[in-house]
This record gives structure tokens, sequence and C-alpha cells, in this order.
């Protein structure tokens, strides 16, 4: 433990004294002055001046040490300053490193959202090649109304159809009829049979179909 | 020299390779991308003789690597690569693409015979066959949330199965379709893969992104050359085929970049998104050279894995 701090002593003795004439000799100086003018046996003037040039080593002395506390204040200081500055320093950098850590992030959640954009882009092309749902609505609702029109007039045509068939149907059955007659009138000639004649007429007549003769 | 097919390990830090001459090279990605990396470890640590013929496609389980080559499928384990776990063989000529289904487990394969095999991966025994393609199959993929299976092929068609009647849900016949067609190139589809309702398919053909609700093309690439493998990556289209370089394009059908690479023409196109180590999100693309280009940043390739 000696020998520790005696090279630490030493050490520290050797980086104070660096600058060569320093003060560890001017304090030797004036302990050596000190002594000699405590056992000098001159003149009192010769004391007088000795013991002047001491007190001025002693002021030199005291100044540089006054000095040296003012620089190790001021080390101090700096130092202090120093560690501020390092904070600091290692705050901004946490904090970039979270800015660019939440900036990947948004950099995957923009990749995504122009993935979906491209997505919804190339459907939207495909989509805008078929036509507009509207006008094909338009055109069936058109093409609803024309053949609505056109099975009317199937209809009507078909109604007037039907009617012509049994009004021919009709026709046709009295010529029968007449004609029937007539041959029974011609047959019937020699034995008058008015009665049966009229009679088969009128039977004749209302036993074709249901039509009254037009 | 050829390399046919790719693939990451479960933790991220290795990449298997295949080639033409049946040999499977194994490398460390961490201490290739490593700071102090030197030319030895952009070297393979492990090189081994897989199959006879090339091996035309690989894929990786949590803990095996599938490898087929000439009719046969060889299992290896991660952990220790030289040994053979479970070697199976069908009688098919060759098996050009295999992928897994995660949600029934089974490996589902497609090869030279025109038909698709399912394998289930705990037994090893063959499930079902799908039979409905009139030419060998290039490449398949697996939707897993609607259960459907997409292959496409020589003959030009994608076919959608449904996994569990084994039926053909849907043809799609690209060749078809005007504004796809390449007559100049065949009808032949090489690359296909899907996400959610979306799918990319292309080989003969241009490269077009199709919407499966609506089994419409929505968006043609215009990519000379033909392209034999595409995948998505975030917004973006990353497609490899016969130029020397990586496509990069956007949803909307524009070529955004296109990144030489080495090998003249390419084959495979591999993403690490495995570990969740940045230092190893890589890509990788390896085609007609002995080089495997590695792209730690998609824009420009960043050094070359030698086989």
């Amino acid at each position: 433990m000696g020998a520790v701090t005696d090279d630490e002593v030493i050490r520290k003795r050797l980086l104070i004294d660096g600058d060569g004439a320093g003060d560890d000799r001017r304090i030797n100086v004036l302990l050596k002055s000190f002594t000699k003018w405590c056992n000098s046996t001159g003149s009192p003037e010769e004391g007088f001046t000795q013991y002047q040039r001491m007190l001025g080593t002693l002021a030199q002395c005291e100044f540089s040490m006054g000095k040296t506390l003012l620089v190790y204040d001021m080390n101090l200081r700096e130092m202090e300053n120093y560690e501020k500055i390092y904070t600091d320093i290692e705050q901004n950098i946490t904090s970039a490193h979270d800015k660019i850590s939440e900036c990947k992030k948004e950099i995957q959640r923009a990749k995504r959202i122009r993935k979906n954009r491209q997505e919804y882009d190339a459907l939207a092309k495909v989509i805008q090649q078929h036509p507009d749902r509207h006008e094909t609505l338009k055109q069936l609702e058109a093409l609803d109304k024309e053949l609505q029109q056109l099975s009317h007039i199937k209809e009507n045509v078909e109604d007037k159809l039907e009617l012509r068939k049994k009004q021919f149907h009709v026709l046709l059955s009295t010529i029968q009829e007449l004609q029937q007659t007539l041959e029974s009138n011609v047959t019937s000639e020699a034995p008058p049979h008015h009665n049966t004649s009229s009679s088969m007429l009128y039977g004749g007549k209302y036993t074709c179909g249901d039509h009254p003769p037009v | 020299m050829s390399v046919f097919s790719q693939s990451f390990s479960p933790c991220g830090r290795f990449l298997a390779a295949g080639n033409n001459y049946g040999e499977i090279a194994v490398f460390s990605l961490s201490s290739a991308l490593s700071p102090d990396a030197t030319d030895l470890s952009q070297t393979p640590i492990l090189t081994f003789t897989a199959h006879e013929g090339p091996v035309f496609s690989l894929f990786s389980t949590d803990s095996h690597l599938l490898s087929a080559g000439n009719g046969e499928i060889s299992a290896w384990s991660w952990a220790e690569l030289i040994k053979r776990v479970r070697p199976s063989s069908l009688e098919i000529p060759e098996i050009n693409a295999m992928t897994v289904n995660p949600t029934e487990n089974s490996l589902v394969i497609g090869g030279g015979d025109n038909n698709i095999h399912i394998m289930d991966l705990e037994s090893g025994v063959f499930k079902s066959v799908l039979q409905g393609h009139t030419d060998y199959i290039h490449c398949l993929s697996v939707r897993e949330r609607e259960g459907e299976i997409l292959s496409g092929g020589e003959d030009g068609a994608v076919r959608i199965w449904d996994h569990r009647t084994g039926q053909s849900v849907h043809c799609i016949e690209v060749y078809k379709y005007e504004e796809c067609a390449r007559p100049q190139y065949g009808k032949w589809i090489s690359c296909l893969t899907t996400e959610s309702d979306w799918m990319l398919c292309g080989g003969g053909p241009s490269l077009s992104l199709w919407h499966l609700r609506s089994m419409s093309p929505t968006s043609i690439f215009p990519l000379s050359g033909c392209q034999r493998q595409a995948n998505f990556y975030q917004d973006m289209i990353l497609s490899v085929g016969e130029g020397q370089c990586v496509s990069h394009c956007l949803l909307g059908g524009e070529v955004k970049a296109q990144i030489p690479c080495t090998p003249h023409s390419l084959n495979t196109l591999a993403l690490n998104l495995n570990s969740t180590d940045n230092r190893v999100r890589v890509l990788t693309v390896g085609g007609s050279s002995h080089q495997i280009d590695v792209f730690t940043n998609l824009s420009y390739r960043t050094f070359s894995l030698s086989f």
C-alpha cells in the first residue's frame, strides 16, 4: 500500500512539475532562504531585503496556487458541460433510432397501400372494359317494352285470326246447309213436303254451330 | 453448369442449390454476408451428389430439404445434411415442381407424366393423382385459403384443382387470350405464383397478372423473353427469365427496373424471408452459370456465390 501511494505521489509530482522551473523549486528555494535568513548573521538591511524577497516568492507561490485552483474549477465545469452534451447526443441517437423504426413501419404500410391501390386499378381497368350497368339496364328495359308490344300485337293478330276463322266457318256451314236444302228442295219437288222442308230448314239452320245466322 | 433450383433453410442462414449434374451445394449465408467474408466463404460449405439426373426442384420444410430428380424424391434432414432420410420413387420421368400444402401436410409433385401426385409428408404414401393436363407440368402453386392447387404446363393451360375432390375446377388457356399470347414463343406456361386472389403466370405467353375471382387478365408485363420464375414481394413483382436481368415490375403493368446479373439466362429466384435477422434477408438468383448472384439490397448485385 505504501509503495503504491509513493508511486502515485511521484507520478503526480512529475506531472505537476512538467514545466521544469516550477513551483516545487520555488518552494524549496523559499524554505532554504527562510532557514538561511533565520540563521543569518548579516546586517538588518540585508535581513530586511531577504525578508522582502521571501515575501515576493511567497506571493508568487500563492499566485500560482490561485491560478491552478481556477484552472481546476474550469476543468470541472468543462467536464459537466461535456457530460451534458454527451447525454443530449445519446438521447438524440435513441430518438433517431425510434424515428427510423417508425419510418420503416410507415414504409411498409405505404407499400401495402400502394399494392392495394394497384390491385384496385388493375381490376378497374378490367371493369371499364365491360359496358356500363345503367346502359345495359336501359337497353334491357327498352327490349322488354318492345317484347311486350310485340306480344300484344301478336295477341291481337291471333284474336283477329280466330274471329275470321269462325266467321268463315259459319259462312261455309251456312252455304253447305243452303246447298243441302236446295238439293232436298229439288228432290222433294214432287211430293210437296213444305212442313218437313221448312222444319228441316229451321232445324238445319240451328243445328250447325251455335252461331245465329249473320 | 446450370443452377435449376434453390431453397433456403428454415433458420434462413443456409442456401441449398441444385444443378444439372445432380449435385446439391449448401452455402452458409451468414458467413458470406459477414463483414469479414473472404473468397472462401463464397464457395459451398458442402456439396453432395443427390440424384443421377438434374435437380429440378428443391423445397424446404421445417426440418427437411426435399429434392426431386428423375423420378425420385429424397428428403434430407437439415440438421445432418449427408443423411438421406427417406427416398421414395415414382414411375415418372422427371419431377419439375414440388410444393407443400401446409393445411394437409402433403407434398404436391408435378412432372413429366402430365399428372400431379399428392403425397402425405408424414407417411410417405401417395394419396391421390390429379389428371387433366395433356402435356408435362412445369410449375405448381398452392392457395391455402381456398384449398386449391394450381398447375401450369407445356400444354398452355393453367388448371385449378380442388385438393379434396381432386377435380379440376377451372382451366385457363392463357394462349387463347389475345393480349397475353405470343405465338412466336409458344403456349407453354413455365412460371406460376399466387397471392390471395391474384395469380401471375408466364412462359411462352407474356407474363400476366390475373384476378382469380373473375378469371380475367388484368395486367400484361412487357418483358421480352420467357419468364421462368416470378414472385410477389411487398408491392412489387420480381421476375427472372431469359434476359440477363431481374425485372422489378409494378402491379399496374409497368416495368420499374431491370437489374443486371451474371448468368445469361436465369432459372430460379429465391427470397430469404425465413429469418428475422435482417442481415440475411437476401434475394438470390441462379441460372445458366456456376455463379449464384446474391442481392442484399434489391437494387444491385452484391456478390456472387460460386457453385
